[in-house]
């Protein structure tokens, strides 16, 4: 069997490992998803109680809206691959990583795959919750053309993971400035109201980082929304993000894994 | 039954089928040994002496060796060295005469180190769980896998164990559960920090058991544990950590 195919196992492995581990807090489903229902029920009034320049009814904000919340649960659970790593550290199964044939770096790449592959799931909640109890209208023919759209926006959302992860390994603490991120890309994003509504400087940062196009692509396949700028352009943008940022990243998680060993602090947490 | 007994038991043609393949013959032909530690320096900080100091140490196929020393003294330290772990301030640790920098899936794929404690176990996976994933990350070969994690819960007697949580099960147990870990992936050397740690005899004649085979089929075994403690295992060569080097125990 070639180390490729060994190595695809491991991959899967950890995959499982973090499944059976989920599975086995029972509530924690139940959990995510009321948290889920308030949060949409909160924003389902707000929709009913603001009027948005640019929206032509309550709905189509409560539409751009739940998409950016689904985008917000995405976020979260890409990041939390820090919390994962500081759990790692604290029961030295860190550790049993660096020290296997399969190695910390495509350990710490593998634990980003069941957090990335349960945000899937959680935007579906959302999704689905939208629909159910707040009559949330989704563009039937064009969901499908979302989900590789999605897969996209997860890939360049991994760097940012990774690089939190190196943190995480290099000063021991699992909230290396994740929320931060995410308040951050919350509002250049786009993901609560029009960017339009930003002061011009940011309205700028909006444009130069790949995520408030991307959102808008997302919005457009998943409730019809218009687009601000062509679908093509803003995929490229999305792509190259992920193709510069991804080895680089990689290469810093290498690197902070290395400085631990040479340092010795690979064994503190 | 000593451990010398034992070995000789696993010599016998029927014990043939209960050892696992080592091994490298161009390795062996090549004249490098299974594990090297040569001038092996470490300090944790600048302004104090080293914790180790132009150490040395090679282990022989086919031999037990056994390092104590006081608390503190650099054993643990020698050991995640020569795992891989952490890296000295000078100095090369080779298994067969390649380090982790020159083949890292190779010298992970040959060594395995128990570190001392009870950590390094998934609190909410099963003992088999547990196994399995080890086997995976450790990159078991597809033909051996079943047989590895079989033979595993077998020679820790973890049968009724299998399908119980980690976090339920008493210390001894989970460390014959990591002792399994240790030894799952037939590694050629192997290192144990203070291995019998909460285990109870039956444990201990286990761990016996399964250094013997790996005795057996030259593997080599280096074992650290404080000086004064009671060992029922006979060990080729014996070294005390002190001042940083080694000396004849």
């Amino acid at each position: 069997m070639s180390d490729a195919i060994l190595a695809g196992n491991a991959f899967l492995a950890v995959v499982r490992r973090d499944l059976h581990i989920y599975m086995s807090y029972r509530s924690r489903l139940v959990s995510q998803a009321l948290t889920v229902v308030f949060s949409l029920t909160l924003f389902y009034y707000v929709s009913r109680l603001v009027n948005v320049r640019g929206f032509g009814s309550h709905s189509s904000y409560f539409g751009f809206v739940v998409v950016g919340l689904a985008l917000i649960s995405v976020m979260y659970s890409c990041f939390s691959i820090t919390e994962l790593i500081r759990q790692e550290l604290v029961a030295g199964t860190f550790d049993r990583m660096v020290l296997s044939p399969f190695g910390a770096v495509r350990s710490v790449i593998a634990m980003t795959l069941f957090p990335m592959a349960y945000s899937f799931l959680l935007a579906a909640i959302t999704l689905a919750t939208g629909c159910l109890l707040y009559g949330l209208s989704l563009h039937w023919s064009t969901v499908p053309l979302s989900i590789p759209v999605m897969l996209l926006v997860l890939v360049a959302f991994l760097p940012f993971g990774l690089l939190f992860a190196s943190l995480t390994l290099v000063i021991k603490q699992g909230n290396v400035g994740t929320s931060w991120l995410i308040a951050i890309l919350s509002i250049i994003g786009g993901l609560y109201f029009p960017v339009t509504l930003l002061p011009h400087w940011m309205q700028t940062a909006s444009e130069l980082q790949p995520f408030t196009s991307a959102t808008d692509v997302l919005r457009h396949l998943l409730v019809g929304s218009s687009l601000g700028e062509a679908v093509s352009p803003a995929l490229l943008k999305l792509t190259g993000f992920a193709a510069v940022l991804l080895p680089l990243s990689i290469a810093i998680l290498a690197a902070a894994i290395r400085t631990g060993q040479r340092r010795g602090t690979i064994i503190e947490y | 039954m000593t451990l010398r007994e034992l070995e000789a038991d696993l010599s016998s043609p029927a014990a043939e089928h209960r050892t696992q393949p080592v091994a490298s013959p161009a390795s062996r032909a090549s004249g490098a040994v299974p594990l090297a530690l040569r001038e092996i320096t470490k300090r944790w900080r600048k302004d104090q002496p080293p914790v180790l100091d132009e150490l040395e140490l090679t282990l022989e196929p086919g031999t037990a060796t056994w390092v104590g020393g006081r608390n503190g003294a650099g054993k643990t330290t020698m050991l995640r060295i020569a795992a891989g772990l952490i890296e000295p301030e000078q100095g090369r640790t080779e298994v067969w005469g390649v380090t982790a920098r020159e083949n890292r899936t190779r010298y992970h794929t040959l060594l395995s180190f128990l570190p001392a404690g009870d950590r390094g176990l998934y609190a909410r996976l099963t003992v088999r769980r547990q196994l399995v994933f080890w086997a995976r990350i450790a990159m078991v070969p597809k033909a051996r896998f079943e047989a590895a994690i079989e033979d595993a819960i077998q020679a820790f007697e973890l049968r009724e164990l299998e399908d119980c949580r980690v976090d339920r099960i008493s210390m001894g147990q989970r460390q014959r559960l990591r002792l399994a870990m240790t030894f799952l992936a037939g590694p050629e050397i192997v290192l144990l920090d203070e291995p019998l740690t909460s285990l109870d005899g039956e444990g201990a004649a286990l761990l016996q058991q399964a250094i013997s085979e790996l005795l057996a089929r030259d593997g080599a075994l280096l074992w650290c544990s404080p000086s004064g403690e009671q060992l029922d295992m006979s060990f080729d060569t014996r070294w005390e950590l002190d001042s940083g080097r080694l000396v004849r125990a």
